[in-house]
């Protein structure tokens, strides 16, 4: 075994111990809670891309990932998406000047939560514009709807475009009055979001952040993390279902057999395999073409169609093989789906990835 | 493994000698010829790939292949780029043949047949019967000791190429009171012996390669029976999963490399009425979700290939890749055939020696069933994931 694979296999079995207690199945209980933040960032897994000498484990996006997994594997509620994966994606962008830095830091070291309001709407795969403008004056203009951990977030980035220059991360403290949130209520109670919107309140220069690149890129590479690891989010529950319908199918008894020994169950249950063990695959590249940092976006679209289908295929298939207890608020089942609905509909829908994936192909 | 700069060296010495090899227009020259044209046709191809010591990449040196896994990867990515004739005929003899003699055959019997194969030998496999599809361990064929021979009488079904077959991979039941898995013994019959007589079957498409044998009192020697007798189903079981994996990727890389990017062309052609299917949203949408598929079938192929490499191979990881493999290709060549439309029914004939998408897309789909049926339906592929893979238990045996 590789050494990279060896300490994967590592950090997998911490995230399994540290993360099983909010498990909505294994708890029995129905709405576990937020993971404790703390701990999290004790365990180090909030500064895993940041830089050494700003208290991260300077690791890749592939660490990240496998976190992200590991989360849907027991539908953990807390900041991840917000803060690890599309927050320190959005600060290393800009790292190198004192603010980004700071926050960095408050990040990995567990102080600060951050949102990234960087797509409006999140109908497409692909960001078609920065949501927010921050005029010559120094205010700032526009909104983002349902931005993935706002509510709560110390500090939410604004990706915007500028007057002069590819464009700049405005950071805005939680309470400023140049920024709204409307807090959205959703189906799936592990997730939050936040509309925000700025209606021309001056910012001050120092919260204003240049981006090396132009704000439609960075934009898309902010929009290939958050639907990568949405992606395994989704091939993680995909696999927590899959085993809690098997382990299910083999004690759970009717007509005097194990429910698994009958053929209409056990298919369903391979074909649960079948699309997780797809998924994998097109996941596993996704999340190396991100952590390379090349042109991910084909590896992502196919990640985010497929996983993201195949997450409510499986989860849908669980609560129907758990049969009347699946349904129940008791088993839990409900809240892997609704997950799943999330991680599908984020950043993208499987059609808006695939059409993606096919303008490629229009034109010889 | 090879180093990856060797393997760029031979990607490029394989494609340069499939510019200079692949038979110009055998598309067309192989579409609607007679059965002479199709087996010539694979000779020579066969003999072509063996000349340059790729006809049997997967065997040992000593024998005539020994490229690494790395290049035969490379070698079927390659062909397959190169739009190159599959090895229809030969299928069974470097695949089936070849890993029931490496696994369980005596010296003698390798030293008969192995050169043999490189010769042109082409065998057949005898599993099947009327009464033992899907319940392959309920064959009835029986072979009674006589002497030094078996006296074999019974009818095998479905196997493939048995009217060009020079040999068969035969199983029979040599003891009948015993329970079934362990009353079956593994031969080699040469197709000529008196009372063999095979009989083609037409399929759904039309072609007839699958055959019938019935067997009169057909004698073969002793020294040809593989491993012990009445050991016969444990042979079968070792040697059907020998070839490791490398046929699906050949498949996979094939459908990679031309079956998918051949129905994006489809889709880009302008149907009569000027629209192009590719900006059909509806069609737009299949045609990618079908590209997903087929890139993570690539990756489990590779993936399936490096287990056995790596000896970790898991109990059910064949029949995922069969099953998923299987149901891709059935979804594709319905899109093809789908989006050919009413004009695509008028491609009456398929190129003979080329791969399941041939690109004659009506045909291709109903040649579809020809791997959801086979080799273990797709309803025995869940069930064997279900019960190996996932470990369920089995289904109550009626008493």
């Amino acid at each position: 075994m590789s050494v990279l694979a060896e300490h994967h296999d590592e950090l997998r079995a911490v995230a399994r111990s540290l993360l099983a207690p909010t498990s909505p199945t294994a708890g029995g209980g129905s709405s576990p809670g937020p993971v404790d933040w703390a701990l999290v960032a004790d365990a180090g897994w909030t500064g895993m891309e940041a830089p050494e000498h700003l208290g991260g484990s300077g690791a890749t996006f592939a660490e990240v990932a496998l976190l992200a997994e590991e989360m849907g594997r027991t539908a953990t509620a807390g900041p991840f998406l917000g803060t690890v994966v599309l927050g320190v994606g959005a600060l290393l962008l800009v790292e190198g000047t004192e603010g980004p830095d700071e926050l960095l830091a408050g990040v990995a070291d567990g102080t600060a939560t951050v949102a990234v309001a960087c797509a409006d709407g999140a109908v497409d795969a692909v960001p078609p514009a920065a949501p927010f403008r921050l005029d010559a004056e120094g205010r700032l203009h526009g909104r983002a709807e349902l931005v993935p951990d706002a509510t709560e977030a110390d500090v939410v980035l604004c990706l915007a475009a500028t007057e002069d220059g590819p464009g700049a991360l405005v950071a805005v403290r939680r309470g400023d009055p140049g920024l709204t949130l409307e807090p959205a209520d959703l189906v799936d109670a592990t997730r939050t979001a936040a509309t925000v919107r700025a209606d021309s309140g001056a910012v001050s220069p120092a919260s204003v952040w240049r981006l090396p690149v132009p704000v439609e890129e960075a934009a898309g590479a902010l929009a290939d993390r958050a639907a990568c690891a949405l992606a395994g989010d989704a091939l993680g529950g995909a696999r927590a279902m899959l085993e809690a319908t098997v382990e299910y199918a083999k004690v759970r008894r009717q007509f005097d057999r194990a429910i698994g020994s009958f053929q209409a169950v056990k298919h369903i249950c391979a074909d649960m395999l079948v699309a997780t063990e797809v998924s994998d695959r097109l996941v596993a590249a996704a999340v190396r073409a991100v952590a390379e940092g090349g042109a991910a976006g084909p590896a992502v679209s196919m990640a985010k169609a497929h996983a993201g289908e195949a997450g409510v295929q499986v989860a849908g298939a669980a609560m129907q093989l758990h049969g009347g207890i699946g349904y129940t608020w008791e088993s839990g089942v409900h809240a892997h789906l609704k997950r799943a609905l999330f991680d599908r509909s984020a950043f993208g829908s499987p059609r808006a990835h695939r059409r993606r994936l096919v303008e490629r192909h229009r034109h010889p | 493994m090879s180093a990856p700069t060797d393997l760029g060296a031979f990607r490029a010495e394989v494609r340069d000698w499939c510019r200079s090899n692949v038979p110009d227009g055998w598309r067309s020259a192989q579409t609607g010829v007679d059965d002479a044209g199709f087996v010539a046709f694979q000779k020579d191809w066969f003999a072509a790939l063996r000349a340059r010591g790729w006809a049997v990449p997967h065997w040992p040196a000593e024998w005539g292949g020994g490229l690494s896994t790395d290049q035969q990867v490379v070698l079927y990515q390659e062909l397959a780029r190169a739009d190159a004739p599959r090895l229809v005929l030969a299928f069974v003899s470097v695949h089936h043949a070849a890993s029931t003699l490496f696994e369980a055959g005596t010296d003698e019997q390798r030293r008969r047949h192995l050169p043999a194969i490189l010769d042109g030998e082409i065998w057949c496999q005898g599993f099947s019967e009327p009464e033992a599809g899907s319940d392959l361990a309920a064959l009835r064929t029986t072979a009674r000791r006589d002497g030094d021979h078996y006296v074999v009488n019974g009818q095998k079904v479905w196997a493939s190429g048995a009217l060009h077959a020079d040999w068969c991979l035969l199983l029979v039941r040599t003891s009948p009171d015993a329970p079934k898995r362990r009353g079956i013994t593994y031969l080699l019959m040469d197709m000529d012996l008196p009372g063999v007589d095979v009989r083609p079957i037409r399929n759904a498409t039309g072609e007839s390669h699958f055959c019938e044998v019935f067997l009169s009192d057909v004698r073969v020697p002793v020294s040809c029976r593989v491993g012990d007798e009445d050991a016969g189903w444990q042979v079968a079981q070792a040697t059907l999963g020998a070839e490791r994996g490398m046929t699906m990727l050949e498949l996979a890389e094939r459908l990679g490399h031309a079956g998918f990017p051949w129905l994006v062309e489809l889709c880009r052609r302008p149907d009569p009425t000027g629209q192009r299917p590719i900006d059909d949203a509806a069609v737009a949408d299949r045609l990618a979700a079908l590209e997903c598929e087929v890139a993570a079938l690539r990756t489990m192929c590779a993936d399936l290939v490096s287990r056995h490499e790596t000896g970790d191979v898991g109990p059910a990881d064949a029949s995922i890749v069969k099953l998923f493999y299987s149901e891709l290709l059935q979804r594709l060549t319905d899109l093809g055939a789908d989006v050919a439309g009413l004009g695509g029914q008028t491609v009456v004939a398929k190129p003979a020696s080329s791969g399941w998408e041939s690109g004659s897309w009506v045909l291709d789909f109903i040649g579809s069933w020809e791997w959801t049926i086979p080799g273990g339906t797709s309803e025995i592929q869940r069930s064997i994931i279900g019960e190996r893979g996932l470990g369920l238990p089995r289904e109550p045996m009626p008493s």
